[in-house]
């Protein structure tokens, strides 16, 4: 037993030396790679994922694992992490509808809840800039029922139009609408790419539009825009009819602000544990991940080199997590 | 004297129709009594939500238990796929570009000399300049592994229902079934049971590329002329040695047709691997395109699959149509070793020369063409500059075409867009035109026309959601049985009943309302659209390449455009539908007018026909076959693309299709996609079974 511990000591001591010699990198790394089969990571479909997930990629990298990236739709991966296909993936909102996923996935033991990534995200109903001087008032949210007019279509009219989130991703904005008063029609939109398509498309032809969106996004390194002050979220306002400005309807409030967090395979911590530690210990902030995404969505360059320099430039923040 | 001698009710027709006439009539009373009931009785609109049962988490559970017995069988079955994929994929991707488009253009040439070779170099060169060489080839080792599964299992499952009747009254309806449910609805579990990766949308695309397959073994191998049948027996063949050696060989023409035509469903369905994600193909660049709202770039990635499923087609025709050319060639035999020898100099060359000019090897990154911020600021202008008018025709359809059909017009019409509200008098005007309108219709197609125009009137002023379902049931198993008899109406009263049972009624609803609008303006606009190509050649050149497009370009990309002039909603969904299912009547159309014999013709003009009159008089009612075809794959095709209108804001079955994606659940998912291949297989017997009667009448004549 102590031999044999001596010789997995002596062994990580040589492995120490030729890291320290090869990579020059410091001893703590002495340990890793415990396993050098690829650590799988999810990429998903949007930049922010992918600015945090290469950052987390790149680190590992230096620690000294071998570290794969592969494309990863958001609800099908979920299975993929219970199954140890993939090791990680490292952007969960619960906003979006995945909350229950999540919470099945953890609680099927297959999978382990690695924490919050530290982005705070925002999502209610928002507009581009202009719309201010067409409907003046605004941000206040009771704003809205004066100039509901120049938000309709034929098809909503007399009542405005709220560009909604798709159906099977949930939120109760018809019943906030109601709830409030608010004289608007929510129309779902179908998709991410639909709600983006209808604001670029008001936009171009400077046009009032109200859409359900959230924020950290990359449409926000394109246009400045404000999120509509409704008031704000209470725990009791989604359960409790009475409470809030509405005495009869649950919902008379602003959305939740949900958390956003990790979530990796439940063998990650018995094959990788310097990994495991360091994706738990991974936090990343809005300020950060916007400036990121303008490099590469406004800027153009690839995302590989934009977060290679992000961590270049900041080891003061990352080496930390790798302790 | 009538218009269409096979609608002439000859008197023993009438007798037959008889209990059918009573059917009618009653189903007519029923409309009077449940139209007025529906205010009080809410239940006739839609099934009470309480005595839904409950189908979808029993449907989990099983899909669970199953997953955990079986799921290690299917992991094993994934990883026998995956192998050769890999190994095609890393083959590809380390194919110098040059050489893939060297053996591209020698097998186009073989196949069809110096056209083709340019049109296989042109596509390949678009594909390196453009910048998609890398996911375009992780998309050919999804389909060059897919392929020959499917062929296989194709072969052999066509060649046991030739020889296994009672085997193939099993497989012909699931192939029905395998062809209508949306593979979205299957995604999900097949996660579960094979594992996360590309495998998952390479099995989808199998399920999807067999019965095509299947259909043209069976097919082939049931039309091999006697004679060929007969010399063999003569020859003392065993029953195996007539099959492989007599039957195949001869079926080998609808064989190779099946072939192509699973090359080109599985091009169409590889695109959903990349909905499951784990492989960076052409599907996954087009899914992210079109979340960022990117047309032109997402445009571009989308003419790649439709080039190639072009090439393909082009290349596949060429060898079925040259191979008897071919085969009487290589009798002479002479050039044969020494083509060969030049085509592998020239591979070998091209991989040699790559070798010393890497650019040859792989096209360097910053070398790309990139118009697509060019194209997305023209979409952009177009909608600045256009919105009014586009404005203006959205609002058109939805106020006199899909408002109606959904709603009614006791629901659309609002002083706002109408100018008048739907007071009693207005009502009686409608009730009046429609009348008369019955009248005219039995003027010239007796009571067939009568009815069909007051079901219609019936339709347009209650909507399918406000029609009872009584009453929808009823008229939709009457013309089931008056088609194709019992066996299809209890088909359809069996159908219709899963989908009220399963509380599915108002979502199905909606996508009948979607799909019949889509339909009808598909239909009009295609066939007019046919009538003109089949009178000019020019025209027909010129709208040939953009129904090939239309086709086989990938559906997501035009999304972006359609939602950027007419933004998120019925219409945009419609449009989207309509922009794929257009393409049957219009090519149905052309090769029915094109196919007129003749001295028909010759014997219309002979007898003065005006240009019109014979369009109207003979030309139309003699191509009826295949424009009935042509309007029953319409339908086919427009509920394949219900799954993807839900994407740009539809509500109806598709949308509950994304939902049992969204959560993961497979019962959800199944219900609904199950629900459209019921509407699907219903459509499609009722009118296949019309055709074949109107095909027989005709025939006896």
């Amino acid at each position: 037993m102590r031999t044999d511990h001596a010789k997995r000591r002596l062994s990580r001591a040589i492995a120490a030396a030729a890291c320290a010699a090869a990579l020059s990198l410091p001893a703590q790394a002495a340990s890793v790679p415990e396993s050098n089969d690829p650590i799988v990571l999810a990429i998903n479909e949007w930049t922010g994922q992918h600015v945090t997930t290469h950052i987390a990629g790149e680190i590992l990298k230096r620690m000294g694992y071998n570290v794969e990236f592969v494309t990863a739709s958001y609800t099908p991966q979920f299975a993929a992490i219970e199954a140890g296909d993939i090791a990680a993936a490292l952007e969960i909102w619960e906003g979006t509808g995945s909350g229950e996923i999540f919470d099945k996935a953890v609680a099927s033991g297959k999978a382990e809840d690695l924490g919050d990534l530290g982005l705070k995200e925002h999502q209610s109903f928002w507009y581009p800039l202009y719309v201010k001087e067409l409907c003046s008032g605004l941000p206040d949210w009771k704003a809205l029922n004066d100039c509901a007019e120049i938000f309709a279509t034929p098809e909503t009219a007399p009542k405005g139009r709220l560009v909604d989130f798709p159906l099977e991703w949930g939120g109760h904005n018809q019943d906030r609408l109601d709830a409030l008063g608010i004289n608007f029609v929510a129309v779902p939109a179908g998709s991410e790419g639909a709600i983006v398509t209808e604001i670029k498309s008001a936009v171009a032809r400077k046009a009032p539009v109200l859409a359900m969106f959230w924020t950290p996004h990359w449409l926000f390194s394109e246009m400045e825009g404000e999120f509509v002050a409704l008031p704000a979220y209470d725990d009791r306002c989604y359960e409790d009819a009475s409470w809030g400005l509405n005495p009869d309807k649950t919902y008379d409030c602003d959305w939740d602000r949900g958390w956003i967090k990790k979530l990796a395979w439940a063998g990650l911590k018995d094959k990788w544990p310097a990994a495991h530690s360091m994706l738990k210990n991974l936090t990343i902030d809005n300020e950060t991940q916007i400036d990121l995404i303008h490099a590469i969505d406004v800027d153009g360059k690839p995302v590989e080199e934009v977060t290679k320099a992000w961590v270049d430039a900041n080891e003061a923040v990352w080496k930390p997590w790798t302790e | 004297m009538s218009l269409s001698g096979a609608i002439d009710p000859t008197p023993r027709a009438w007798s037959a129709a008889r209990p059918a006439t009573l059917a009618w009539i009653a189903i007519a009373l029923l409309a009077l009594l449940l139209y007025p009931l529906r205010a009080t009785e809410p239940w006739l609109l839609a099934w009470p939500a309480d005595l839904v049962p409950p189908i979808e988490p029993a449907l989990d559970t099983a899909m669970a238990w199953f997953t955990d017995r079986f799921h290690l069988l299917f992991r094993a079955l994934a990883a026998l796929i995956r192998a050769p994929l890999e190994a095609l994929r890393a083959l590809l991707g380390w194919l110098p570009w040059l050489t893939v488009t060297v053996a591209a253009a020698l097998i186009a040439h073989t196949a069809g000399g110096g056209r083709l070779a340019l049109l296989a170099i042109s596509t390949c060169l678009y594909i390196v300049l453009f910048g998609f060489w890398a996911p375009t080839m992780n998309t050919l080792s999804l389909v060059g592994v897919a392929v020959p599964i499917a062929v296989l299992l194709g072969l052999l499952l066509g060649v046991l229902a030739f020889r296994h009747p009672r085997f193939r009254r099993l497989l012909l309806p699931s192939l029905d079934v395998m062809q209508t449910i949306p593979a979205l609805a299957y995604l999900i579990p097949f996660v579960l049971l094979f594992g996360y990766g590309p495998v998952v949308g390479l099995v989808a695309s199998v399920i999807y590329a067999c019965p095509p397959m299947i259909r043209n073994v069976m097919l082939g191998l049931e039309r091999v002329p006697a004679d060929v049948v007969e010399s063999g027996v003569m020859a003392g063949c065993t029953r195996r040695q007539h099959l492989f050696w007599v039957r195949l060989p001869a079926a080998m023409p609808s064989v190779l047709v099946g072939i192509n035509q699973a090359i080109m469903t599985t091009l169409s369905m590889v695109i959903l691997a990349a909905i499951v994600g784990g492989y960076s193909d052409i599907g996954w660049q087009l899914l992210s395109t079109l979340r960022k709202s990117l047309f032109g770039q997402s445009l571009l990635a989308g003419l790649v699959i439709a080039l190639i499923a072009i090439l393909f087609d082009r290349v596949g025709q060429a060898f079925v149509e040259g191979g008897r050319a071919r085969r009487a060639a290589q009798r002479r035999r002479s050039g044969r070793g020494r083509t060969m020898a030049v085509a592998l100099a020239m591979l070998a060359g091209s991989l040699l020369l790559a070798a010393l000019l890497p650019p040859l090897w792989v096209y360097p990154s910053g070398w790309y063409l990139d118009p697509g911020p060019l194209l997305n600021d023209a979409v952009t202008w177009f909608t600045v500059n256009y919105f009014f008018l586009t404005d203006a025709i959205k609002n058109a359809a939805l106020f006199f075409v899909l408002f109606p059909l959904k709603i009614g017009l006791e629901g659309a019409v609002r002083p706002g867009f109408w100018g008048f509200s739907l007071t009693p008098l207005v009502s009686a005007i409608y009730a009046g035109l429609i009348a008369s309108l019955a009248l005219l219709a039995y003027r010239f197609w007796r009571w067939r026309g009568f009815g069909a125009v007051l079901g219609f009137g019936c339709l347009y002023y209650f909507g399918t959601t406000g029609t009872p379902w009584p009453l929808f049931t009823a008229v939709i198993v009457a013309l089931a049985w008056q088609t194709g008899g019992p066996r299809l109406a209890l088909f359809a009263l069996a159908g219709m009943a899963f989908i009220l049972i399963a509380g599915l009624w108002h979502r199905a609803m909606l996508t009948v309302q979607l799909c019949g609008a889509a339909v009808i303006v598909s239909f009009l606009i295609g066939s007019a659209i046919g009538i003109l190509a089949a009178r000019s050649d020019r025209f027909s050149r010129l709208i040939r390449p953009i129904c090939d497009a239309l086709q086989t370009m990938p559906q997501f990309v035009f999304l972006i455009p359609i939602m950027m002039v007419f933004l998120a909603g019925e219409f945009s969904a419609m449009l989207a539908v309509v922009l794929y299912a257009i393409v049957p009547p219009i090519r149905y159309m052309e090769n029915g007018l094109r196919g007129v014999p003749a001295q028909s013709i010759e014997a219309a003009r002979a007898l003065g026909c005006s240009r019109r009159q014979l369009l109207w008089q003979v030309q139309i009612p003699l191509a009826m076959p295949e424009i009935m075809l042509g309007l029953n794959q319409t339908i086919v095709m427009a509920l394949y693309m219900v799954v993807v209108a839900a994407l740009v804001g539809d509500v109806g079955l598709g949308q509950l299709v994304y939902q049992g994606v969204g959560t993961a659940s497979f019962g959800e998912g199944a219900i609904a996609g199950l629900g459209i291949a019921i509407i699907a297989m219903i459509a499609d017997g009722i009118l296949q079974s019309w055709s074949r009667r109107q095909a027989a009448a005709r025939g006896r004549r």
